[in-house]
């Protein structure tokens, strides 16, 4: 416009014109003037916590250092990843920085379950008039994981079919040393005499029986996270999975704890596979994993028919936590057949939509209806041999675990027995 | 501190205008520029900041025409230096919505008036000595070599001062 001004007041030998348009360039003058002639600015990110609990508060201190000239007007805004909220304090500051000073400002974020990467501040330079404005994204790398909650288990008692040579926890279906009575077998020199069954030998003259326990070693265990959109999400926004997802962070600590060596595959938009490990660095490896899932669908990974078996040792222990569908029987019996000791720990659907439906007679009727096909399924994988921990998400799972899962079913117990 | 000047800014601006278009004894543009001058403090109440362009646009226009038909040009340059100051402190106000509450608005918004004040100050000051002097009998040829002068001259200095 100040252009236009001149241009007019020139073209029509008019100097008005060019008063009017004095006043416009002053500030233009002004503008360009002030602005800032070396912009050298650098930034440090320092989180208080890099691994957390969902909404459990984090504190972020940024501080930004002015290598460069002064800047007269500075607009800082770090950029935060979508999903964490702000719980204390401001992400954007509007400040004047001189050089060679630093500024620092804090916030105090929080979310859910996940992994964010805080990556850059955005760094806006204007000159006092804003007649020239810049904008920097200062590298401020950072990374913050919200892991799932871990609900400590007391004992998970598993029977797989197979256990691995080191000692643990699981009964091996192996005599030897251990705790739990295994059998009775003929005396062997060096047995200590404690061990001998003086009640068995006495019904012979010349024979002497020990008792023989049995050995307790650690064992292979491939958690299967069920992530499927059609498993998993509800009406109204509401999901199970984060259920799913506490559920097998339990699973995956007790079981570690235990000394077991444990996998973790995720079974949703893809496949995600955490390779069987022991100890912490798996726990933490596990728990990493999870803070990444995400329920997700997929027409390969509809259903459970392209589960990788392969990635799980034979004859291990397989723990799926799923809501179920009514088309997964076919490959759990499958997995069954193959060998596998398979636990379903199922967080019940109908009770979950039931909690926050309005209770008419209608849905009252459908939930009766879909209960009793759901109670089917069950039914029928349980024939199959199949370990099912039903769960009804309102009850906390370690109460429920250690109600049915501290102690392994009678019918499991006798096939350890014979030794199957 | 920034709003009030801002409404102060506006309403010097286009009262300007309205007075000295009135003086002309044309009515419709006066309502026009205090309609103006209202939709533009409402609608940066409002936080139409984008209003703000559009109605210094308008100011400067109303001036330029006012200008052209041989208004007062003092009234004409009060109106575009109201309407420039009004732009300036609306984007101001814009741009302090994104402070922290903690951050030291009171000293950064005395900082800007200050500024903005003396840019205006000077701004009118020029202008109105070059209203008063004048130079009789310049050829045209003249004035346009001292205008491209003065250019070359002003981005040396901005040039030298940058380096400084």
């Amino acid at each position: 416009m100040m252009y236009l001004l001149i241009l007019a007041g020139i073209v029509t030998v008019y100097g008005d014109f060019i008063t009017l348009a004095l006043p416009l360039a002053v500030y233009l003058l002004a503008g360009y003037l002030f602005s800032a002639e070396e912009i050298k600015l650098e930034a440090t990110r320092h989180l208080s916590l890099e691994r957390t609990s969902p909404n459990s508060e984090v504190t972020v201190t940024v501080t930004v250092r002015n290598h460069g000239s002064h800047l007269a007007e500075l607009l800082l805004e770090d950029n935060l990843p979508a999903d964490l909220s702000i719980r204390f304090g401001h992400t954007r500051h509007l400040i004047q920085l001189a050089k060679d000073s630093s500024y620092t400002f804090t916030y105090r974020v929080a979310g859910p379950r996940g992994g964010y990467g805080f990556e850059s501040v955005r760094a806006r330079i204007n000159d006092p008039l804003r007649v020239t404005s810049r904008e920097v994204q200062l590298e401020a790398k950072g990374q913050l994981f919200v892991f799932p909650p871990v609900t400590r288990l007391r004992h998970v008692a598993i029977r797989p079919r197979r256990t691995r040579v080191y000692a643990g926890l699981i009964p091996a279906r192996v005599g030897g040393t251990g705790t739990e009575f295994y059998g009775v077998r003929e005396y062997h020199p060096g047995d200590p005499p404690r061990a001998i069954n003086w009640r068995a030998s006495a019904h012979e003259e010349d024979v002497l029986y020990s008792n023989e326990f049995q050995q307790e070693r650690v064992a292979d265990v491939g958690i299967i996270l069920d992530g499927r959109l059609l498993t998993n999400e509800f009406a109204h926004g509401h999901s199970l999975f984060e259920y799913s997802v506490q559920a097998a962070a339990a699973l995956a600590d007790a079981l570690l704890s235990q000394g077991n060596r444990v996998g973790l595959l995720v079974y949703a938009a893809y496949l995600r596979w955490t390779i069987p490990g022991y100890g912490k660095i798996q726990r933490e490896k596990i728990l990493f994993s999870l803070a990444h899932a995400r329920a997700g669908g997929s027409n390969v990974f509809a259903d459970l028919e392209h589960l990788p078996t392969r990635l799980f040792p034979s004859e291990s222990q397989i723990i799926l936590v799923s809501p179920l569908h009514e088309n997964d029987l076919n490959p759990l019996v499958q997995l069954r057949a193959r060998g596998y000791q398979v636990l379903v720990v199922c967080p019940n659907p109908v009770k979950f939509e039931l909690s926050y439906l309005s209770k008419n007679r209608n849905v009252k009727l459908a939930a009766r209806v879909i209960q009793m096909e759901r109670t089917l399924l069950l039914q029928n994988m349980r024939r199959a041999g199949i370990q099912i921990l039903d769960w009804d998400v309102a009850e906390p799972f370690d109460l429920v675990v250690k109600r049915r899962l501290s102690h392994p079913p009678a019918w499991l117990r006798a096939v350890g027995t014979i030794g199957l | 501190m920034t709003l009030i000047a801002f409404v102060l800014s506006v309403m010097a601006g286009t009262g300007s205008l309205a007075y000295g278009y009135s003086l002309k004894g044309l009515t419709d543009p006066v309502r026009w520029f205090v309609l103006l001058g209202i939709v533009w403090i409402l609608s940066h109440w409002r936080k139409y900041y984008w209003v703000s362009t559009l109605a210094f646009f308008l100011t400067l226009l109303g001036a330029a025409f006012g200008v052209w038909f041989r208004f007062i040009t003092f009234w004409m340059l009060l109106g575009a230096l109201g309407g420039l100051l009004g732009w300036d402190l609306s984007d101001f106000g814009m741009r302090l919505s994104y402070a922290a509450p903690t951050d030291d608005i009171q000293g950064m918004e005395r900082r800007h008036l200050e500024r903005a004040g003396i840019v205006a100050l000077l701004g009118l000051g020029l202008a109105l000595i070059s209203l008063y002097i004048h130079i009789e009998r310049l050829p045209f040829e003249i004035a346009v070599g001292l205008v491209l002068l003065a250019a070359l001259g002003l981005t040396r200095l901005v040039w030298g001062l940058r380096r400084y």
